[in-house]
């Protein structure tokens, strides 16, 4: 039921003047004194919101949610999809930094945000100051037939930057049953005051005026290599987006502004050294080890703030797991993690400040720049760094694939955890070098079928490694916990939770051999064969 | 699903179209999403918001269904205030209505396409009892019964609380004093008598005898738009607050 909107730009302010020029006779025009109000756009550093071409902005006091308005002739058509958007308001402050997206005023507006959102925060991705015009246009019975919203918007940037005046907007909303005045209007103004279908939204406008870019910070690698491709070439270029990935994603880890920034930079850091271990022929001999060394000190000063982000988040299904009258008894546990994440988030903030973390980033980049190094090979260039990628990464992935069914083959029920766990880390392995070389060099019809079933396996595999490590990080809480007010009951309940996570685990070792027996069969062994041949 | 509420009173003349068009007003302006039906064959409603008494199909087309409600429907120069507009056709509703079995049955079925599109549909009611009344019972949700303090009065609503579809509880009443003039003694008795007896059926709201609810007329805009801190104006606030907090309670689980 709702009316059509159309929403363009213009050059200069368009004045009531000429609106009312270019209306008469038929239509005529009459405008409220303008306002001037604050705009804050909002989305998650990734753009989650921005992917699915939604909107969330504050101003006056609300938040709103609104679908993306269209511009240009795709407006019409697109029009059945824009009335299905939601349009969802929600009074509360505003934003002053990160916002959590739980932290949004409970609702609808909510509910839709966060289930896109999830952990990510919401960060105002741009300030704006809008000086606003509403103008009625009216037939001759004086009657609204139609509505102009003119906005002034100027980026309010940081600091003492200063505003950036924008592109004056013109938006034209329809009233219900008049759309021949609307059409009538629309075409008028676009003849007579040259005005143009917008193109971009006001969002878009606003934050790539700001700077960055509206979709977003990706952590995506889409790294263009060719199979011919050196080798040498191809890593450093694989290896150098994977820097920017770290490197885009180290503010957000420093500032806790949410759980995603970690785990991005921590994914990065642990593909690098899947490469650095899989094409350490490719490097220079000198050069690689002690980088390796130092990247290996980079995941471990972030392991333990990463696990306990996932033991917070994850808090609740775990407490779901133990009976609902003794659920309330872990909140001492809850408590104690909470302050054991913050105590290694400090210790982290220190070590990706020190000067061994500016070092090894400084380092690292040099010898990236030095492998990518198009003028060819020199004495000190690894022995595979001037052989096509193609030939290099197949051999590698060959490689790891079949120890992977090697070790897989030797797991039996009663194998200690410690072998699934070597397990799955190849597995981990194999999956980089799927996504990284096997997915851009091979056709991905091929290749993602294969990282299909290698997750298959890795879930079962993450899901009984996950509980492991949670019984064995409960068991050593037990002596801190039981120290705490309210400790005995926590910890009979957390003896009922490690009862059911070794449950859980047995369960998941159950399902082992049919998900290995599904990634070491015959079919799966000839697509390996096939696609990655010596 | 919209909450209906009809202004009406068997008496022409004591403000239901003022009360229809000011608490639809004021609905829309809290965020609400309202319709207004005109169903008064004056038009009165549809000429205070400058839409064209016109309506195509009429109101026979209307009933029988064979006019898409949806695209009769006028936006109002009110945000999400939109009117379904009544012209002289309605004077012959009462005949359409009953060349069906079930005549009552009829408004509802009309609304049934746009009744998810709304929080709130009023419905403007012509005087008199008809078809066209006992179709309003049956769709309505609550009759709001603006009540002229006169000895007359009382006699309206019992008249009122003797109809089937009240009696039996499936609309309720939600009377309140129109056109008052609180200088009157007779106005001050009768309100105080009637309040009274009929305590459970009178809202606390009156809405006065007023220069700016008659200037509604030529402003062509509901009082709490041209004259929003007028008394006039207050009242009617005062009123949709009662009415809600009266749907809120009638909402409530009992027991």
């Amino acid at each position: 039921m709702s009316v059509e909107t159309i929403e363009l730009v213009a050059a200069e302010r368009p004045r009531a003047e000429a609106l009312a020029a270019a209306l008469a006779p038929e239509l005529a025009v009459r405008a409220q004194d303008p306002v001037t109000l604050e705009r804050v756009y909002l989305d998650t550093f990734d753009g989650l919101l921005h992917a699915q071409a939604l909107t969330l902005s504050w101003e006056q006091g609300r938040f709103e949610l609104a679908g993306a308005i269209a511009g240009g002739a795709a407006a019409a058509d697109a029009d059945a999809d824009a009335d299905e958007r939601p349009r969802l308001v929600a009074a509360g402050a505003g934003p002053s930094g990160p916002l959590p997206g739980a932290e949004l005023p409970a609702g609808a507006l909510r509910d839709a945000v966060t289930e896109l959102t999830e952990v990510r925060a919401l960060l105002p991705r741009a300030r704006l100051r809008v000086t606003v015009e509403a103008i009625a246009i009216l037939d001759e019975l004086d009657k609204t037939v139609a509505r102009i919203v003119i906005e002034l918007p100027e980026l309010v940037a940081g600091g003492a930057g200063g505003r950036v005046a924008l592109r004056p907007r013109l938006r034209l909303l329809g009233v219900r049953g008049y759309g021949r005045e609307l059409e009538l209007a629309r075409s008028r103004f676009v003849a007579a005051l040259a005005l143009d279908q917008a193109g971009e939204s006001l969002f878009d406008e606003a934050v790539s005026a700001a700077g960055e870019r509206p979709e977003g910070v990706s952590s995506k690698l889409d790294v263009a290599i060719a199979p011919g491709e050196r080798a040498g070439a191809a890593v450093a270029s694989v290896l150098m987006r994977l820097l920017e990935i770290i490197d885009a994603n180290l503010p957000g880890t420093l500032s806790d502004t949410d759980s995603e920034f970690l785990h991005d930079y921590r994914v990065g850091v642990r593909r690098t050294r899947a490469v650095q271990r899989e094409f350490k022929r490719v490097f220079p001999p000198d050069a690689l080890a002690r980088l390796r060394a130092e990247f290996k000190w980079l995941q471990q000063v972030t392991g333990d703030s990463r696990d306990l982000d996932v033991y917070v988040l994850g808090f609740e299904s775990m407490r779901a797991l133990v009976p609902e009258s003794a659920q309330a008894d872990l909140d001492p546990l809850l408590g104690l993690l909470e302050a054991r994440r913050l105590a290694a988030r400090r210790a982290m903030r220190r070590e990706l400040r020190s000067d061994r973390a500016t070092a090894l980033r400084r380092d690292w980049s040099e010898l990236l720049v030095r492998l990518g190094d198009l003028d060819g090979l020199d004495a000190s260039d690894g022995l595979d760094a001037g052989l096509p990628i193609g030939k290099v990464a197949s051999g590698r992935i060959r490689k790891v694939y079949h120890r992977m069914v090697r070790m897989g083959t030797a797991i039996e029920p009663s194998s200690p955890p410690e072998a699934y766990h070597e397990l799955r880390k190849q597995g981990k392995e194999l999956r980089y070098l799927l996504e990284l070389f096997g997915a851009p060099l091979h056709d991905p019809d091929v290749v993602k079928p294969m990282i299909k079933v290698l997750k298959g396996l890795q879930d079962v595999l993450g899901h009984h490694q996950d509980r492991e490590v949670q019984m064995t990080t409960l068991r050593g809480l037990r002596d801190d916990v039981a120290a705490l007010p309210g400790g005995p009951g926590a910890l009979m309940a957390m003896g009922v939770l490690v009862e059911r996570l070794e449950h859980d685990a047995a369960a998941a070792r159950a399902e082992f051999a049919d998900a290995f027996s599904t990634f070491a069969g015959k079919r799966q062994r000839a697509r390996v064969e096939a696609t990655f041949a010596a | 699903m919209a909450t209906v509420l009809a202004t009406y009173n068997i008496k022409g003349g004591v403000g239901k179209t003022s009360a229809a068009v000011n608490l639809s007003y004021l609905a829309a302006r809290d965020g609400l999403r309202t319709l207004l039906w005109d169903l008064d064959p004056q038009a009165a409603s549809t000429y205070l918001f400058r839409v064209r008494p016109k309506l195509r199909g009429g109101a026979g087309g209307l009933v029988r269904l064979r006019s898409d409600v949806s695209a009769l429907i006028r936006g109002t120069d009110h945000e999400r205030l939109d009117l379904l507009p009544a012209d002289f056709s309605y004077r012959h509703l009462d005949l359409a209505l009953d060349s069906f079995k079930r005549p009552t049955v009829r408004l509802g079925r009309v609304l049934e396409a746009v009744r998810d599109d709304y929080e709130y549909i009023f419905l403007d009611c012509p005087p008199s009892i008809s078809l066209v009344s006992e179709s309003v019972f049956e769709v309505a949700d609550a009759l709001l019964v603006p009540v002229i303090p006169a000895t007359l009065s009382a006699r309206t609503l019992e008249q009122l609380e003797e109809l089937g579809a009240v009696a039996d509880g499936r609309v309720q009443v939600f009377a309140f004093f129109s056109m008052v003039d609180p200088a009157k003694p007779l106005h001050r008795a009768v309100m105080a008598r009637l309040r009274a007896a009929h305590h459970v059926t009178m809202l606390g709201a009156a809405i006065p005898s007023s220069e700016d609810v008659e200037g509604m007329g030529d402003e062509r805009d509901p009082v709490g738009a041209f004259a929003p801190a007028s008394p006039a104006a207050l009242s009617y606030e005062a009123l949709w607050w009662d009415v809600q907090r009266r749907l809120r309670h009638a909402a409530r689980p009992s027991g």
